[in-house]
């Protein structure tokens, strides 16, 4: 009785986000001079409205629910870890140069790639953890000028030394990888892969690593109150490596799986033209940090983006539709601590209310 | 072959700093009362795209730049409004003002101007370069300190003017009581709340300082995400400076000659990667003068003071 | 009458935390108001200062009915109120502390002046302080001095003293006293909340029990007696605690000249020896601040020291993690329940899981069940008011909580415990369930390090009591030995004599 009183509660939240979210589109929809109902089963049709259609967002929500899990591990435990961008970008750069040049069986040289994938995410990641715990130097920051860093290497990896010269266009972006490597396809000629079922494993993975483990309990009591865990014998700097590595490695495995299994090379720029990591972060936050609500609430933003595309090319909404929902859905989560405040504050201890 | 140092160098560090030394004067003012503004990125972004906008519309920069500040001003009182009164997690809520910053702006882009990526109209008035009467003809004072926008000028005029509050006025004297202990200025009466509100407010204000010397003063355009990192450079000025005016405004001093540097160095042989890196990396290494404190003693001293 | 209060009800929610409280202030009067911690002294005076409203009832300042929304209309009223943690700027210096919310000056901030009035201030109360030194460099005491001199600086002519002594030396309690009298001979009224009843009895005029939010008794201070203010206190006889004398072993605890770098120039652990046996409770006395704090930390592994080492039966481990203290034999009540003792948004399974995770585990996992089982037999045994175990952990009463820390930790079943303030601000019923614990675990065979601000507990629990002044033990005293005096007079850097 009571498990079902809290799940209405918790379900409550996101219901009235997504409520409000569609109504400010609504609002946007008016103002970009389109009609509401119609713009809207467009967005549907674009994001589930075939199977093609709903395997490219799921093909695109692969990236973006590994990004928020990663991201989602990070928050649970205290730790802000901004950097899935640079640490996607990474992850994907080491996936693809290791596909090009380490000879092998194609479908050994894809789970090495995968694995490089993510021990360049995670050790990228686990840089900032160090640097926090080591030298107390702000992660939130750390990471996010990490960011800039990592993209701007990558950028320049794949405009000189990797360069693909085949080409006669004058992008930057690695060579193509041999179609042995590729990741198969879940359906054929549909564009979703392995990928995502990777995700939807790493997705169980970590709710029972949160939930039931020994290790878990440690990172969730360290993001609830720090000197509680180190009181209670927690030892912080490795916990922190590994959460970051955690982390950064399921952003790196987000890159490398893009690049194996969807666009079979490194294009400069290409993940962060398609918003990959803030969108997986934004999921995270709506989500709270859970695991399986984190996977959920990726696959949403994700259809409101391929929905948007099918807006745009078939009315004259433009496909930043999505946008705005998006940034009313984050500015919604603020309030969800709204509600644990106010609960807590009716209950409220007498000497904490001197406001 | 071109040199890596001249005069101009620091001509174009003035101008490369007056952004996030805006920025991170805000940044500093809400540090002082507690709030650790994450979203001075977004702020930015937000002024630097309403004062194109206003500019579009109003055809005259000073109207632009009142245009911003009205704009940011809303979006900083809804932030303070959340994290003052709502008591949500000022981290959370500035990472959420980012992002809503940067989806606003791309949507708005697209909408109001009918482009992707970037707006840029030949017709469109940047801000005006002051000469500075006598200064400029002083050898090597006047070629770096004259010939720029006057949001340069008001940036310097800020940092003095900040200190005097802070230090010299019973509105500042108070101010600073309210951030050193808040349940003690309650205890007197001081409204703390008032305060962090102005702050915040403050705070918008300089941001949309910050974002319209990007997009009017530096260059005429406004790209998607022009901001580049700005706003946590800022932070981390403020940081550097702990949130006094001088100190920030010798870090941010120091961001500024880097960002120039970094430009120029773009005029040797080397892949704009590598240059467009050093200011970030600068950043980084900067931060390293916060070290040596053990985490023990960092937390129990925030978990203290937010009590 | 200078003031009335009559009536007056609190309510916050189901608790209610004052019920209908009568209570008067003459001109030139000290009128105390005693109670245990939770009887409702800190919401009465709250609601007096304007921190809070009253559910029912009112105010009389000389006779006129007045309502205050906030401080600033009580401290108009003329009251001026001296908290328990000093309301003061650390960074700021004693004129400026005293003048804020009335600065000489228009806009600028005329400091000169304010060095000024605060000089003359200080001369025609006889109270004296340095106006130009800044807070941090000044000792607790002159830190009080400071507060009394900032609400007679807003013009109080009531004054309102939270628990003044608590971390005052002896010296300081004596001036404190006299700066009362000084005071109530110019016109000044004093209202003086206090736990200390010897010291209430020498300071006040008439006294105001308070048990359970309700007044249990208004009382001449001549013609009243410290036995019968503590029934009207307590409401019921003290269980007498029988202790049976100790009967220690092998050391457990073993430190050698351990030193902790402190914030300022001076260590804030200076060498330090010290050891614990088994089977006995040895105590650390000490006016807090005197690095206790930093002392525990260094020996639980919490905090690195700077020399010295820490032996737990027999094997090094100085500078170790608090993972590996714990390993060697550490159970730890911390001294503040909620900066290390639990996570507010935690469950309180989860709460009272801390430090077992890893005997719980099981290949990794934690076993769900067993840990509910075992917080469940804890909520139980201590008789915790905590619902179930999957209720939040901020919703637990300051005193459940404690009970649930110190069931934890009891539960480690450690030869070493370390009980810091174990009973700080619970009720008097939980109180004596902590103290029995502590004295059942040492007559099991437990070595116990007993860290307490409160003499009282000190002297009730302890074998043996080190003292500790600026960093250093400056003096050991056996059971009985020990007394109030003794222990006084170390305890602010006096020699003993012999």
């Amino acid at each position: 009785m009571d498990k079902w009183k809290k799940l209405t509660a918790s379900l409550l939240g996101p219901a009235a986000a997504i409520a409000l979210g569609l109504l400010a589109g609504s609002i946007a929809i008016v103002i970009a001079g389109g009609s509401i109902l119609e713009t809207y089963a467009e967005m549907w049709k674009g994001a589930f409205g075939s199977l093609y259609f709903l395997t490219s967002t799921l093909n695109r929500a692969t990236p973006v629910i590994l990004v928020g899990l990663g991201a989602a591990v990070a928050f649970r435990s205290g730790f802000f870890n901004l950097g899935a961008q640079g640490q996607m970008a990474l992850g994907g750069l080491a996936a693809a140069l290791t596909a090009l040049y380490v000879p092998g069986p194609g479908w050994i040289v894809a789970i090495v790639s995968m694995l490089v994938g993510i021990a360049a995410g995670g050790l990228w990641s686990a840089f900032a953890g160090y640097m926090d715990a080591r030298f107390r130097m702000n992660l939130l920051i750390t990471t996010l000028l990490l960011n800039y860093i990592a993209t701007l290497f990558a950028s320049y990896m794949v405009a000189y030394p990797f360069k693909d010269k085949t080409g006669s266009a004058a992008m930057a972006q690695s060579q193509m990888i041999d179609n042995a490597i590729w990741l198969p396809k879940l359906f054929k000629g549909m564009p979703a892969h392995v990928g995502l079922l990777l995700a939807l494993v790493a997705m169980v993975a970590l709710y029972v690593y949160l939930t039931r483990t020994v290790s878990g309990y440690e990172a969730r009591m360290m993001g609830g109150n720090p000197l509680f865990a180190v009181y209670g014998g927690v030892r912080r700097t490795p916990l922190m490596l590994g959460v970051m590595f955690a982390s950064g490695g399921l952003a790196g495995l987000a890159g490398a799986g893009e690049v194996l299994g969807s666009q079979y090379r490194y294009i400069d720029n290409s993940f962060v033209a398609a918003d990959f990591a803030w969108t997986g972060i934004m999921a995270a936050l709506l989500a709270n940090a859970h695991p399986i609500g984190t996977a959920i609430a990726a696959f949403f933003l994700v259809a409101l983006q391929t929905g948007g595309m099918g807006v745009e090319m078939n009315t004259d909404v433009p496909l930043e539709i999505g946008d705005v929902i998006q940034a009313v859905l984050i500015l919604f989560i603020t309030v969800k601590f709204v509600r644990g405040f106010r609960r807590r504050r009716k209950e409220g201890d007498p000497n904490g209310a001197a406001v | 072959m071109e040199q890596l140092f001249d005069l101009a160098l620091f001509n174009s560090a003035l101008r490369m700093l007056t952004p996030i030394l805006l920025a991170a004067l805000g940044g500093a003012l809400c540090a002082r009362v507690g709030l650790f503004n994450v979203g001075l990125e977004g702020l930015m972004l937000i002024g630097a795209f309403s004062a194109i906008v206003g500019n579009h519309y109003f055809g005259n920069t000073g109207a632009a730049i009142a245009f911003s500040i009205g704009c940011v001003s809303l979006f900083a009182l809804l932030f303070a409004y959340l994290c003052i009164h709502l008591r949500a997690n000022v981290i959370v809520v500035g990472i959420a003002m980012n992002l809503l910053a940067a989806g606003l702006t791309t949507f708005s882009l697209r909408t109001l101007f009918n482009v992707k990526g970037a707006y840029y109209n030949k017709d469109m008035v940047g801000l005006p370069k002051w000469e500075i009467p006598l200064i400029k003809d002083i050898p090597v004072v006047g070629d770096i300190l004259s010939g720029h926008s006057p949001l340069v000028y008001l940036a310097i005029v800020l940092v003095g003017a900040m200190w005097y509050y802070f230090y010299r006025t019973i509105g500042g004297f108070r101010f600073l009581a309210a951030g050193d202990n808040p349940l003690a200025a309650r205890s007197l009466g001081i409204q703390v709340r008032r305060y962090q509100y102005g702050a915040m407010l403050a705070c918008g204000v300089l941001c949309a300082l910050a974002g319209a010397q990007l997009s009017l003063g530096q260059v005429t355009m406004f790209t998607e995400g022009m901001t580049a990192g700005r706003g946590f450079i800022a932070l981390v000025a403020t940081m550097l400076g702990q949130s006094g005016p001088l100190g920030v405004a010798a870090a941010s001093l120091l961001f500024g000659l880097m960002d120039a540097f970094s430009i120029r160095l773009q005029g040797f042989a080397m892949p704009s990667h590598f240059t467009q890196m050093v200011p970030y990396a600068v950043t980084i290494a900067a931060m390293f003068f916060f070290k040596n404190k053990e985490f023990v003693k960092d937390a129990q001293s925030s978990g203290t003071s937010s009590r | 009458m200078l003031l009335k209060m009559e009536g007056i009800s609190k309510n916050y929610g189901d608790v209610r935390a004052n019920r209908q409280i009568d209570y008067d202030l003459k001109p030139g009067e000290v009128h105390a108001i005693v109670g245990e911690n939770g009887a409702g002294k800190t919401t009465l005076m709250r609601i007096l200062y304007g921190m809070e409203q009253p559910s029912s009832g009112t105010i009389r300042i000389g006779g006129r009915e007045v309502r205050f929304a906030d401080p600033k209309d009580a401290i108009a009223h003329g009251i001026g109120m001296v908290h328990q943690h000093f309301m003061l700027f650390q960074n700021f210096t004693v004129a400026e502390n005293i003048v804020i919310g009335k600065e000489p000056g228009k806009l600028r901030f005329d400091r000169k002046a304010a060095i000024a009035q605060v000089e003359a201030l200080s001369e025609k109360y006889g109270i004296r302080v340095d106006p130009r030194a800044r807070i941090v460099d000044c000792p607790l005491g002159v830190q009080q001095r400071v507060e009394i001199l900032k609400v007679l600086y807003q013009g109080a002519e009531i004054i309102i003293l939270d628990e003044p002594t608590g971390v005052l030396t002896p010296l300081e309690v004596g001036e404190l006293l006299e700066a009362i009298r000084t005071l109530t001979k110019q016109g000044k009224s004093f209202i003086l909340i206090s736990h200390k009843l010897n010291e209430v009895m020498s300071a006040a005029d008439r006294i105001t029990v308070l048990r359970d939010g309700e007044v249990t008794g208004v009382l001449e201070a001549s013609r009243t007696s410290i036995e019968e203010l503590s029934r009207l206190m307590v409401g019921r006889p003290l269980a007498a605690m029988d202790k049976q004398p100790a009967l220690p072993k092998d050391k457990v605890l073993e430190v050698k000249e351990l030193s902790v770098l402190g914030s300022g120039s001076k260590p804030a652990v200076d060498s330090v020896s010290l050891h614990v046996r088994a089977g006995e409770i040895v105590g650390i006395a000490g006016i807090s601040g005197n690095g206790q704090s930093e002392l525990l930390q260094a020996i639980s592994g919490l905090i690195k020291p700077a020399g010295g080492t820490v032996a737990l039966l027999g094997a090094d481990v100085t500078g170790k993690s608090a993972r590996e203290f714990r390993n060697a034999g550490l159970a730890h009540i911390p001294e503040d329940r909620y900066v290390w003792g639990a996570s507010k948004s935690a469950t309180v399974a989860e709460t009272g899981t801390m430090g077992h995770q890893r005997k719980l585990g099981k290949l990794g996992f934690l076993q769900g069940r067993i840990v509910k089982a075992r917080v469940s037999e804890w909520i139980k045994q201590y008789a915790i008011k905590a619902g179930s175990p999957d209720n939040e952990t901020q919703n637990l009463s300051g005193g459940n909580l404690q009970k649930l820390i110190v069931a934890r930790e009891i539960a480690q079943q450690t030869p070493f415990l370390i009980a810091a303030e174990p009973t700080r601000g619970v009720d008097i019923g939980a109180m004596e369930t902590i103290h029995e614990q502590l004295l059942r675990k040492r007559d099991a065979g437990g070595a116990i390090l007993l860290v307490s601000s409160e003499l009282s507990e000190i002297l009730k629990l302890s074998d043996r009591i080190l003292v500790m002044y600026e960093g250093k033990i400056v003096g050991e005293l056996q059971e009985g030995d020990a007394t109030e005096e003794k222990l006084s007079l170390l305890m602010v850097g006096g020699k003993r004599n012999g």
